[in-house]
């Protein structure tokens, strides 16, 4: 990308004008404005947007690791693990397409192959008690058979309880670092601007979306 | 700031060479050049630039394309040992050295993680920031046990350049006035939260002679008009830190020293410049200069100056001083003694304990500390029923567990949504940082044959950690598992490992400081003890770890050598 186009993009990003906000608020505006023109600043922020989001597959073709069905069928199991609600669910924010791509570039062939199998036997399944595919059954019946999956009764066992529990974990990986998840299921503050030690907090308040440099 | 500040080729004697920019070269190159010496400071790697070279600062893990993780074939081929650092991730992943051009050997049934840091600000980018003086009885401890060599120096020795350079890093902290943890010129120290204030009050009553104190750490809590004038400004309380912080929120070359070095327009930098030996003068006894291999084009040029000072840290300056040699020191520069490269030391981050705490669920923390909380060492008595010498550090915070706890729960849907939304129990830890013994058999040397692509021999690690480590990580994982069930923590579980040295990268020893040029290379005041215009002032001229992160000393050690060898220069009698 050129480099002034980088900077455009840059200048209409949200999370920067969060972040010259926050250095606003901290340094006053007469020091912020000599702090940024020193160019620096806006030449390290301007790295910032690169987005993955291109390089990840959707609904529409095959991916790097699994077939269009499969990212089909894995879209169906997000909706179901993290729902729609007050905000966008897993299958919203393309958590089935982050998946994908998480695996091909950050697992092994082992982990691969063990979330493929997965895929494949909860159809399976899906076939011999509903005689349909996982995503042709209702929601319902969707619920039920992944509970059984995740409690692992009846038609399965402790290996593919914990087979799932891994995938669950790259569900949850996916969406609470997605944009919606950290920062609008969650709260996320790019600056916070000092550490306060107690702040009030009620059961019906998020957590905290923004970890630092690890998650 | 001087007009060409880096450099190539140049014919000039400096009146400095320093070799290294990471933090103890950092400091070295500032207080030459603020005392008017024309100073080249050296570089292996490339240029950092503040601010606009920290590429992976304040991006969002959704602006990340692998959501912070690096890419297997990435790590594979370029980082396998590096990764295993935690600070290793896509934001910071450019501060780390590429595994292929940094090979190392380790003997036969012995392991080593050596973590590199190869550019302008070195490890200054990277580090924990936890910054603490050592105190009277650290500097007695080899004395005392008989394990390793007396340090030639004392507390009252280096408490005035501990102060030096804490005024102008920054240190922030609380005044505990502790026996054998002296406070120092502090910022204010971080809050804590309720549950920590609550165990900080339980453990004074439960354990008197065990505080807990809020760790000391290298940022800015309450800027100075001096950190200001340095173009720094508060901790925006990130933690972030290892990315880069362009409010200069934490202490680096970066954001402290080399702006203060290049203010004086005495200070040239040459980037790129892989040092591969210092050159002697046989008849004069000086080293005159040091030969460099071109990171990039392998070319090989040389720089001259009246004093070099080697702060490539602990195994780097070791390594060059290894390769450095002539018919008077045939097995390494300034190695009359014989013990160059012994004495390798790390600490030891194998045991801890962790529990819920009940509670606190009306309120939650504010901001990403970049700091825990510490209980200081508190063997520093010695003890010898105790089963082993020495003693260990705790550290830990108390934080609401998140998503990241809660995810294993069993639950889809609705109900598991919302679970996850929310804050979930308090957790409190405590993780031990244990002393390592200076052992002679403990060592890093210089491959027989191989060497790396600049030419120069790969080191060669033969170290592990003794029994006496190993059973000061039982007693630390016991006492840490007592201490807070006692404390009233539920669910405690303690654990300890087995992980080899390096990994704590607190590398130290290999050119210790002693006072007999029969047992050590450097004097008390990190000069060659055979070459007097040399000095070693980062970790390697250590003669034993202490407890404490050692890189607050590395500075007063430096600052304290430069200010000696202004004077000897002065008197000429270097």
């Amino acid at each position: 990308m050129e480099k002034a186009q980088k900077e455009e993009n840059t200048i209409r990003n949200e999370s920067r004008r969060k972040f010259v906000r926050g250095l606003t608020m901290l340094v006053g505006s007469t020091a912020a404005t000599a702090f940024l023109s020193a160019k620096s600043l806006s030449v390290a922020m301007a790295h910032s947007f690169e987005s993955g989001s291109s390089l990840i597959a959707d609904t529409l073709s095959d991916g790097k690791i699994f077939k269009l069905s499969q990212l089909k069928q894995l879209k169906n199991i997000c909706a179901i693990v993290i729902p729609k609600t007050d905000t966008l669910g897993a299958a919203e924010v393309n958590t089935h397409g982050f998946i994908d791509n998480q695996l091909f570039h950050c697992y092994d062939k082992a982990e691969q192959d063990k979330t493929r199998r997965l895929l494949a036997l909860i159809d399976e399944v899906a076939h011999q008690h509903f005689s349909l595919s996982f995503i042709a059954l209702s929601k319902a019946q969707q619920f039920e058979l992944l509970t059984e999956l995740d409690l692992g009764k009846n038609r399965f066992g402790d290996k593919q309880r914990a087979d799932f529990k891994s995938l669950k974990q790259l569900i949850c990986f996916g969406y609470y670092t997605s944009e919606v998840g950290a920062s609008q299921e969650l709260r996320y503050l790019a600056v916070p601007g000092g550490y306060k030690g107690s702040i009030p907090y009620k059961d019906s308040d998020a957590s905290w979306g923004s970890q630092g440099l690890m998650y | 700031m001087t007009e060409n500040l880096y450099v190539n080729n140049s014919k000039e004697i400096y009146e400095a060479i320093v070799i290294g920019s990471g933090i103890s070269g950092g400091w070295a190159a500032k207080e030459f050049c603020e005392r008017g010496f024309k100073t080249l400071m050296i570089e292996r790697g490339r240029v950092v630039e503040h601010k606009k070279d920290y590429i992976g600062e304040n991006k969002a893990p959704w602006q990340q394309p692998l959501r912070t993780k690096v890419d297997n074939l990435l790590v594979k081929q370029q980082h396998q040992v590096q990764q295993q650092c935690y600070a290793f991730t896509d934001a910071t992943k450019h501060f780390f050295g590429n595994d292929q051009d940094l090979p190392y050997t380790t003997k036969k049934g012995t392991n080593f993680t050596w973590i590199r840091a190869n550019q302008l600000g070195g490890k200054s980018l990277l580090w924990h920031r936890q910054s603490y003086r050592w105190g009277e009885y650290d500097f007695k401890a080899n004395k005392s046990d008989g394990y390793g060599n007396d340090w030639p120096i004392r507390y009252k020795d280096i408490d005035k350049w501990y102060s030096h350079v804490e005024k102008h890093a920054g240190i922030s902290g609380s005044l505990d006035n502790l026996e054998n943890l002296p406070d120092g010129e502090f910022l204010p120290p971080f809050e804590m939260n309720s549950p920590e204030k609550v165990l900080q009050a339980k453990f004074a009553e439960l354990y008197p002679d065990r505080p807990l104190i809020m760790g000391r750490t290298a940022h800015l809590t309450k800027p100075t008009q001096l950190h200001l004038s340095q173009g720094r400004v508060q901790c925006q309380a990130r933690n972030e830190c290892q990315a880069g912080c362009s409010f200069g929120g934490y202490f680096s070359t970066q954001s402290s020293t080399l702006p203060a070095a290049a203010a004086t327009n005495n200070l040239h930098i040459a980037p790129n410049s892989v040092v591969h030996s210092l050159i002697y003068d046989e008849g004069s006894n000086r080293i005159k200069g040091v030969r460099v291999i071109d990171n990039n084009d392998l070319s090989e040029r040389e720089y001259f100056a009246k004093v070099i000072f080697v702060c490539a840290s602990t195994i780097g300056s070791t390594q060059i001083l290894m390769n450095s040699t002539s018919k008077k020191f045939p097995n390494g520069i300034a190695n009359s003694s014989g013990v160059l490269g012994h004495y390798l030391m790390d600490h030891n981050y194998n045991a801890g304990a962790s529990g819920e705490i009940e509670g606190y669920q009306d309120e939650i923390d504010k901001g990403r500390r970049p700091t825990g909380l510490i209980m200081p060492n508190f063997y520093y008595k010695p003890d010898t029923k105790r089963g082993f010498l020495r003693g260990y550090a705790l550290a830990g915070s108390a934080y609401r567990e998140g998503w990241q706890s809660l995810q294993h729960q069993d639950g889809l849907g609705v109900d598991f949504k919302n679970k996850l939304k929310q804050a979930g129990k308090w957790r409190f830890g405590l993780y031990a940082q244990g002393e390592m013994l200076p052992r002679f058999e403990n060592q890093m040397r210089l491959h027989p044959t191989l060497k790396d692509k600049w030419g120069i021999p790969q080191i060669e690690f033969d170290c592990r950690f003794s029994d006496n480590e190993t059973n000061m990580m039982l007693d630390a994982a016991e006492q840490a598992k007592k201490m807070l069930k006692a404390a009233g923590l539920a669910n405690v579980s303690s654990s300890v490992s087995h992980g080899p040295p390096g990994l704590a990268i607190h590398e130290l020893g290999t050119a210790r400081m002693g006072r007999d040029p029969k047992t050590s290379i450097l004097n008390a005041y990190n000069q060659s003890h055979d070459i007097p215009n040399l000095f070693v002032t980062d970790g390697a001229s250590f003669c034993s770890s202490a407890v404490q992160n050692p890189s607050l000393t590395f500075m007063a050690l430096t600052v304290r050598a430069v200010d000696y060898c202004v004077k000897e220069l002065k008197e000429k009698r270097i």
